[in-house]
């Protein structure tokens, strides 16, 4: 077998950066074969997958030495339009990868800018969409697919051109499970037609089958190969050593997952100090008339996309909550903290009722793109910001608390992904919030990253406050969940404590519905 | 008069809200300018008015019609029509990029503006400057990140390269186009004349 990607003793250096990215990393690929990169953040998987895509050195300067070839080309000596014909890439983030605001218009959008003929393109789309059975998702706007979808015709606008090589860069981060499962019979696909695909990758059990030798990296440089045979021999323990996500969960997500005890629908025993949820029924598309806006109603009932008359959520826990993209897992944290105007749920704590605008400062969410939270110039300002009295011993209580006085000074924007959000958990603390909501807050995140933000959700939960965090990571929920809500369509199907959390990855979990 | 041409384009393409909000902003603004307002109003509020007034009935046909043109046009029809014209590819491609960003600067916006109401700082304690200030910057910090992916995306996919893009899009210029054209041309021509060289 003759080899298409070649890198030979390659250091790269970011402008700016302070450290090399990556150092002195030697790899070659042969033709058919499919790698998958694996490693921690921050370990020059990226950096690898913009070697072979000609993004660095072309795109992202920096210092180069050694030398990069693929199919044949010096990458360095090559235009990056001249590689488009033969290596096609599928970033991570659905969100900013696309070019046109049409799904038809982005399909064919590769294949025209390497200038072919307009008959040949449709021939290659109208092919491509059948390979994939994705003809419901033709003549809708972008905007309006889901994560999943997106990532689909990202896949298929990289098929239509044909590369003989294609990249995948955390293609799966955003994605619920059905939309992996779709993702993995891309990708076989792929396989079956001889491409040679290299997958950088945290979420590890979704890969099993497909890759033909997995390559660890660290620091910048590649540490570890092993053929797929004996990675999958390696124990629970050695993957844990090396800092990656499990490789086996799919049995204990389905389990988990699938639970629909439709009984004692979020009957929770009446304990003491209970956030009580009340009446929270809500709809994107139900809109009756023009000028006043209809609160909705039970009596709305399959029009609703939110539809929880009563839940009792326990105080002092953390809270899955758990179900398919586009369920009303996202409306639902939206409407509990009142970001949506026309739902007019009540919250009860301690026998005091929280209507409307009152719910804002009872809690909190924290987005998936914290980014958007962060207002001021100082971490310090940032906090204070939040308090009614601006408390200055009180605001440094908290940030020691959350490890992050010594950056009190810092702007906020230069903090690394995981400070930003306890910067704004902190501002929420400081808020005097009682409800702590996160959003996927592990999307992306390797297992060490992941295994964080799980300590800090259960310090939270110890200090009283209540935390709900949606997710579509087991792994997250085998940590440190106490209570699991199962959503679907916009209704608690089970909601119950998680009861056997030791049980071993792989076996059956118990979901105890508490009556 | 010039505001109803696209607004019935909107009604044709079956943006009936968007239509309807449009006629009624434009049709308030002129009859507040015609029946209200004279020369000699005066007081804030006569003032405020006449802002905003002047503002809507001047800029409005410009802003509905871009509205429409960016609603209904396909990126990929844009570029190729562009390149029919023979505009270099410089501008084609910073035009189409400005066009995408569009829906993409309102979802970063709805978030933000999201994140501020839980954070109660929609009003910035009262201060317009601030307001203005936790708006401004998470917006611009997004947008320059996604930026930044999109072009990186965008060349790695083939875009801007040497070889003369293709398009799927049958854009044909047809006789409607040419007598519109005329009619415009014709009445720009009449309105510049009459106003600039008194016949």
């Amino acid at each position: 077998m003759k080899n298409v990607i070649e890198i030979k003793n390659v250091s790269f250096h970011y402008k700016g950066a302070g450290y090399e990215s990556l150092r002195d990393v030697s790899l070659s690929i042969e033709e058919g074969e499919t790698v998958l990169l694996c490693g921690s953040s921050g370990s020059g998987k990226t950096s690898v997958i913009r070697l072979i895509n000609g993004l660095i050195p072309h795109y992202y300067q920096g210092e180069l030495a050694g030398k990069v070839s693929v199919a044949g080309r010096d990458i360095s000596k090559t235009e990056l339009y001249e590689l488009a014909g033969s290596v096609g890439t599928v970033f991570q983030n659905p969100r900013s990868q696309f070019f046109s605001v049409d799904t038809d218009g982005e399909i064919v959008f590769e294949p025209e800018n390497i200038g072919l003929e307009p008959t040949e393109i449709l021939k290659r789309k109208d092919s491509v969409v059948e390979e994939m059975g994705i003809e419901r998702l033709l003549g809708k706007s972008l905007f309006s697919l889901s994560g999943g979808e997106k990532q689909q015709i990202a896949c298929a606008s990289v098929s239509a051109l044909l590369p003989e090589i294609i990249l995948l860069d955390e293609p799966s981060s955003n994605l619920d499970r059905d939309a992996i499962e779709k993702l993995r019979s891309i990708i076989l696909q792929w396989k079956n037609q001889g491409k040679t695909i290299i997958i950088s990758e945290h979420r590890l059990w979704y890969l099993r089958e497909v890759f033909d030798r997995a390559i660890y990296m660290d620091g910048g440089k590649i540490r570890k190969q092993w053929r797929r045979e004996d990675f999958l021999q390696l124990r629970a323990k050695e993957i844990e050593d090396l800092k990656l996500r499990p490789l086996d969960v799919p049995a204990y997500f389905s389990v988990l997952f699938n639970e629909k005890n439709t009984k004692d629908r979020g009957a929770l025993k009446a304990s003491e100090g209970a956030i009580c949820l009340k009446d929270f029924y809500f709809s994107y598309n139900h809109r009756p008339y023009i000028f006043r806006k209809k609160k909705f109603t039970e009596a709305d009932g399959e029009n609703l996309e939110l539809n929880i008359p009563k839940l009792k959520l326990p105080r002092g826990k953390v809270i899955g909550v758990v179900g398919k993209n586009g369920t009303g897992k996202s409306t639902f944290l939206r409407c509990v903290c009142g970001l949506e105007k026309d739902c007019g749920g009540i919250i009860e704590i301690d026998g005091q009722v929280y209507k409307g605008n009152y719910r804002i400062g009872l809690s909190y969410m924290v987005m998936q793109d914290v980014n958007h939270q962060l207002f001021t110039d100082s971490v310090e300002a940032e906090v204070l910001l939040s308090m009614k009295d601006k408390n200055e011993k009180r605001c440094r209580e908290i940030l020691e608390e959350l490890g992050l006085f010594t950056y009190k000074d810092t702007h906020p924007m230069a903090l690394s992904g995981g400070q930003k959000q306890r910067v704004a958990i902190a501002s929420a603390i400081a808020a005097g919030a009682q409800l702590f909501l996160f959003d996927e807050p592990t999307s992306g995140l390797d297992f060490d990253h992941m295994m964080k933000v799980g300590r800090l959700l259960k310090k939270l939960a110890v200090s009283g406050k209540t935390v709900l965090v949606s997710t579509h990571d087991p792994e997250l929920i085998e940590q440190c969940c106490d209570y699991e809500l199962y959503i679907e369509h916009g209704r608690v199907l089970s909601f119950g404590e998680i009861e056997d959390r030791t049980a071993k990855r792989g076996e059956k979990i118990t979901i105890c519905v508490n009556t | 008069m010039i505001t109803l041409i696209p607004i019935v384009l909107l009604i044709i393409e079956k943006h009936y809200a968007s239509a309807l909000r449009f006629l009624v902003m434009y049709t308030v603004a002129i009859m507040l300018t015609f029946y209200y307002l004279s020369a000699n109003s005066t007081g804030f509020i006569a003032a405020f008015l006449v802002g905003y007034c002047g503002i809507v009935v001047q800029f409005m046909p410009s802003v509905i019609t871009a509205w429409y043109v960016i609603r209904t046009t396909k990126i990929d029809e844009f570029i190729s029509c562009m390149q029919r014209m023979h505009i270099p590819d410089g501008i084609t491609i910073a035009l189409a990029v400005v066009m995408r960003f569009f829906p993409t600067i309102k979802e970063e916006y709805g978030s933000i503006r999201d994140a501020m109401k839980m954070r109660g700082i929609m009003l910035g304690g009262g201060n317009a400057v601030k307001m203005v200030e936790y708006r401004m910057i998470p917006l611009l910090f997004s947008c320059v990140n996604i930026g930044d992916e999109l072009s990186a995306a965008a060349i790695t996919r083939g875009l801007g390269g040497k070889v003369k893009r293709t398009s799927v899009a049958q854009l044909k210029f047809g006789v409607a186009d040419s007598v519109l054209i005329a009619a415009f041309t014709a009445t720009a021509a009449i309105f510049i004349g009459s106003k600039y060289f008194k016949l």
